[in-house]
């Protein structure tokens, strides 16, 4: 929370937004150049995840709850991501147009994303977009995921808090996640709550998650909510703050530290990896797989700046 | 496939209280076609707020589709918004039903360059590609 008696300094949007196309763009070189020796965020922030199917209401969801800590006198930056299409790589980018419907808010900032080179639901060099906007000021960063399936964990390792949206109606769906996400939210939220079967949703998600170990152990909240309506936001709001503090006191930073730091190499080297192979000489793919591994391998260092 | 537009990011917009939004949506489609990461907002948007998107967006360019015959004194307030946002460099380009007789005077208003419906999707991406080249 800021210090209510300062005025802060307004967002500027347009240095901010060309500083983050910078960022998004960098080839890997570039984006070590500017992470080398940097510490980090000096405050404590928020960032927090949304993530969960296509099609279930995470833009609007993510609307109504931006609101709901705009209420709370926190300056909130949010990164939508959209799928790049892998044939022409252009996106529709439509997220924000259900997250800052109104558009006038002094305290929100959002930015949209192409996932570009990302096959993990997020975008290229993410980790560093969310540690730029956390240089500039912001007590929450929020990051929409693309519609999602099974396999997100890299977005969990990139946030303090991962929100999981699911919707009713779409019997598939928990079958689907059982394996993947259900082990990793941090708070389930069952959207369109008015269509039929959600409350009996609620229950079989709530049978479905990794039961604590302990009693010191985070129990992962299961929340009714209509983004269309705002039911259930406030429950989330509190939902969100009941994990923050569960955080604070029984989460050893530095394990979280290097959690996340874990993660954002791994994005590095990924893109590094895809870097090295979308640039190959078609020759190479005429080896044998061993020797290409090889080569490719061999790639993907350089000297360090 | 074309590609000519690959790593530009445009914003597609409408100012005003125009009824249907199709037009600006195959624009969009083609764009994207031709590789471009389209940001798209909707219909009846503020041009204060589409300053503001192409700001936090730094995008290359800004569309506006215009139907409603507004569109002198819509180009001129998102103009002014764009000024306002230190976004005034950004090219701005129009495209709806324009009057030929209009097109003068929206690039008095800044506009760099009129669509209009005589031109086939692949004319239009190609001048779009033109002048962010």
């Amino acid at each position: 929370m800021t210090d209510a008696t300062a005025p802060r300094a307004p967002i500027n949007r347009r240095a901010l937004g060309r500083a983050l196309s910078r960022i998004a763009d960098a080839m890997v070189a570039e984006a070590l150049a500017v992470l080398d020796g940097e510490a980090g965020a000096a405050r404590e922030v928020w960032r927090c995840g949304i993530t969960g199917p296509a099609g279930v209401g995470k833009s609007s969801l993510v609307g109504r709850f931006v609101n709901a800590r705009l209420a709370h006198k926190r300056r909130v930056g949010v990164v939508a991501i959209d799928p790049s299409s892998p044939y022409s790589q252009g996106a529709i980018l439509g997220d924000r147009i259900r997250i800052d419907a109104h558009g006038d808010d002094a305290e929100l900032f959002v930015r949209s994303l192409a996932s570009r080179h990302a096959r993990d639901g997020l975008a290229d060099n993410i980790a560093n977009v969310l540690a730029l906007l956390e240089a500039h000021d912001f007590d929450d960063v929020l990051v929409e995921t693309v519609g999602a399936g099974q396999s997100q964990y890299e977005v969990r390792e990139l946030v303090d808090t991962l929100i999981v949206v699911l919707m009713p109606g779409a019997g598939d769906m928990v079958q689907a996640v059982k394996a993947g996400i259900l082990e990793t939210g941090d708070i389930y939220v069952i959207n369109k709550a008015d269509r039929p079967g959600a409350k009996e949703m609620v229950a079989e998600i709530a049978s479905v998650l990794r039961h604590p170990q302990s009693s010191d152990d985070w129990l992962p909240p299961v929340v009714l909510a209509s983004a269309l309506g705002g039911d259930g936001i406030a429950e989330l709001d509190a939902a969100c703050e009941a994990h923050r503090a569960w955080r604070a006191s029984h989460l050893d930073a530095a394990t979280a530290r290097r959690t996340r730091r874990r993660a954002h190499v791994r994005a590095l080297v990924a893109r590094r990896l895809a870097e090295v192979t979308d640039g190959a000489d078609d020759a190479l793919w005429d080896v044998d797989v061993a020797s290409a591994y090889h080569a490719v391998v061999a790639g993907l260092d350089y000297p360090r700046r | 496939m074309a590609t000519q537009l690959q790593g530009k990011r445009i914003l597609i917009a409408k100012p005003g209280l125009d009824g249907h939004d199709v037009g600006a949506k195959v624009i969009a489609l083609a764009l994207r076609d031709a590789g471009a990461e389209v940001i798209y907002t909707g219909l009846r948007k503020t041009p204060d707020y589409i300053a503001r998107v192409a700001a936090e967006e730094n995008v290359d360019a800004v569309g506006l589709s215009i139907l409603s015959g507004s569109h002198l004194e819509l180009v001129k307030l998102t103009a002014a918004a764009l000024k306002r946002e230190h976004a005034d460099d950004v090219p701005l380009f129009v495209g709806g039903t324009i009057p030929r007789g209009d097109w003068n005077a929206l690039k008095e208003s800044g506009v760099d360059c009129v669509f209009d419906s005589e031109m086939s999707l692949e004319q239009i991406v190609d001048e779009v590609a033109r002048r962010l080249a």
